[in-house]
């Protein structure tokens, strides 16, 4: 055998070899027993402190890590419920998720995402870890506006009006925070369980977060504002059709000519759409949410 | 004629200085080539390839967070590669010339044992300041990739950049220290625990107060200080929040930097020119 055909002969060996390694891997894949969903929620081994100390000056790096590790576990437990927003995700038992967003900011705590997320996500599962949190990034980020704005916004939906309002003037009082900071100080404390305020902090946390995650929820979240509105008006003119007919209207057919006049947009069989585009359901002089809606309910 | 005689003196110290300079110069140039020749530039290639992969596919997994990521990674992966490399072609700078029997040949020539250690510790510096420069240059590159143009964030991993080089060349030196006069085994083994101590000296320093007896504490005390304090040098997770350091810090940085490599190669060259090659 001269060196070329030995050459070849080798080549050939390796890449034979590899292909029954990786058909193995493969056969082997399908002989192993289902991972235990539980095993995704074990507790962490090294609390932030402890990371910390043993990151070496890999802190930023572990932070990064512990930060995506939050992405990737919400996203796991998400990926059954897309239609969640994640401002709703109470059912998905997300029990590691605050000690894996307490870790990233202690290891960095000038990672102002993390605290975002744990002010948006969190309130759902735990509202005194999500506040800890964000009262942690504050500690560690006094001139990051946008967290007094999280901190508002927590508790805003515990319908904590004074709390957020006082946030909200805190965080208006910091060089380079919009002027809307102050606007929703006093409309937090004036009037602070009103539609109006909802609208003005989803609007707000739409234009300002950089997650398209955080983004997708405020726009959600100001569908179903727009919703509120378009189904109260609907339950008016039910009102109104009762009052002059005696009775409530049987199809969408009936009142269509209504909508035509109100220029509100309408499907082929004349029902309104809400403003995610889904036809809204007519039951018995009540108005409902298609369940097809992209606008959340709750 | 004392005028001539000074003269000569003077002229015979500044040639025999310029000599020195010389040889020194002459093997930094040959540790530089056998680290080329052994291949230690080609952690570069992987170091590229990592970060490729990371500028392409960070984006997805981090939130929005890829250009943090990325800092934080390459400037990582610049301090993890420039501290295996440190160690490991550290420790046998000196054993392989012993192990080769090379270093008989070098000492037959009028090369003074001080000048080769220092020689042998510039050429692997100069090895690390290549490995830094251009990783520093990829993570740049990779910014760019990321933010589809300039970047703030790339003026501020230079000074970053230069703070771990700083701390790779007192890891070149510890490493070398030991090497002269140890396995190069253990030599890897203790550089490795001092660049893990020299991360805790904020804790030695802690624990030293916490401490009721007081020659535990003037231990721990002790050993703060005279342990190098690389924590100072760890900039990369600042850098990353766009922040740089001052000045004043850097200069300090470095002045500490140049003083305790200085003590290190001192007392190298101690222990190296009491060794016997019999």
């Amino acid at each position: 055998m001269n060196n070329r055909t030995r050459t070849i002969a080798l080549g050939l060996f390796v890449v034979i070899g590899m292909a029954c390694a990786a058909l193995l891997v493969h056969r082997i894949d399908t002989l192993r027993p289902p991972e235990d969903p539980n095993a995704i929620d074990e507790s962490l081994y090294v609390n932030g402190k402890m990371a910390r100390r043993i990151s070496l000056g890999f802190n930023g790096l572990a932070a990064d890590w512990y930060w995506m590790r939050s992405l990737q576990y919400v996203g796991r437990k998400i990926i059954n419920a897309e239609n969640l927003p994640i401002d709703r995700l109470e059912q998905l038992n997300l029990k590691l998720l605050a000690p894996l967003l307490d870790t990233a900011t202690t290891l960095d705590p000038e990672f102002i995402d993390p605290y975002e997320y744990a002010a948006i996500v969190l309130p759902a599962i735990d509202v005194n870890e999500a506040i800890r949190i964000t009262k942690k990034g504050i500690d560690a980020n006094p001139n990051a506006w946008r967290l007094y704005h999280q901190l508002g916004y927590i508790y805003w939906q515990q319908h904590d009006y004074r709390s957020a309002s006082e946030m909200y003037g805190r965080g208006a009082q910091i060089e380079g925070a919009p002027a809307w900071m102050e606007a929703m100080k006093a409309k937090m404390a004036a009037d602070g369980g009103s539609r109006a305020t909802a609208r003005e902090i989803y609007t707000r946390m739409y234009e300002q977060s950089t997650d398209d995650k955080v983004k997708d929820m405020a726009h959600k979240r100001l569908l179903q504002l727009d919703s509120l509105d378009q189904r109260e008006s609907l339950r008016k003119l039910f009102a109104a059709y009762q009052a002059r007919t005696g009775r409530c209207p049987s199809s969408w057919k009936e009142i269509e000519p209504v909508f035509r006049a109100l220029r509100i947009g309408v499907d082929a069989s004349g029902a309104p759409l809400d403003p995610g585009g889904a036809p809204y359901v007519l039951r018995a002089c009540e108005v409902e949410l298609n369940p097809e809606s992209e606008v959340p309910a709750k | 004629m004392e005028t001539t005689a000074a003269i000569t003196q003077s002229k015979t110290r500044t040639e025999s200085r310029q000599g020195k300079l010389w040889r020194i110069a002459a093997i930094a140039r040959n540790a530089f080539r056998e680290a080329v020749r052994d291949r230690v530039l080609y952690n570069l290639v992987l170091f590229m390839l990592l970060l490729t992969g990371a500028s392409i596919f960070i984006g997805e997994l981090s939130g929005g967070q890829e250009r943090k990521v990325i800092v934080d990674l390459g400037l990582s992966a610049m301090l993890l590669f420039g501290v295996f490399i440190a160690i490991f072609v550290g420790v046998g700078l000196v054993y392989k010339e012993i192990e080769r029997r090379t270093i008989y040949a070098v000492f037959s020539k009028p090369v003074g044992r001080g000048e080769f250690l220092v020689g042998k510790y510039l050429g692997l510096c100069l090895t690390l300041l290549v490995n830094v420069l251009v990783m520093g240059v990829g993570v740049s590159l990779a910014l760019l990739y990321v933010s589809r143009g300039w970047d703030p964030l790339i003026p501020t991993i230079w000074p970053a950049v230069l703070l771990i080089y700083m701390e790779l060349m007192l890891l070149t030196a510890t490493a070398l220290l030991f090497s002269s006069f140890s396995s190069p085994a253990l030599s890897a083994l203790l550089t490795f625990m001092v660049f893990i101590i020299g991360h805790f000296s904020a804790d030695l320093k802690s624990l030293a107060a916490s401490l009721g007896s007081t020659s535990a504490r003037w231990l721990f005390t002790g050993l703060y200080y005279l342990l190098p304090n690389l924590a100072n040098y760890s900039f990369i997770t600042p850098a990353s929040h766009g922040r740089a350091p001052s000045l004043e810090f850097v200069f300090a940085t470095a002045l500490y930097a140049f003083v305790y490599i200085a003590v290190i190669l001192a007392v190298a060259t101690l222990v190296f020119s009491r060794r016997n090659f019999k």
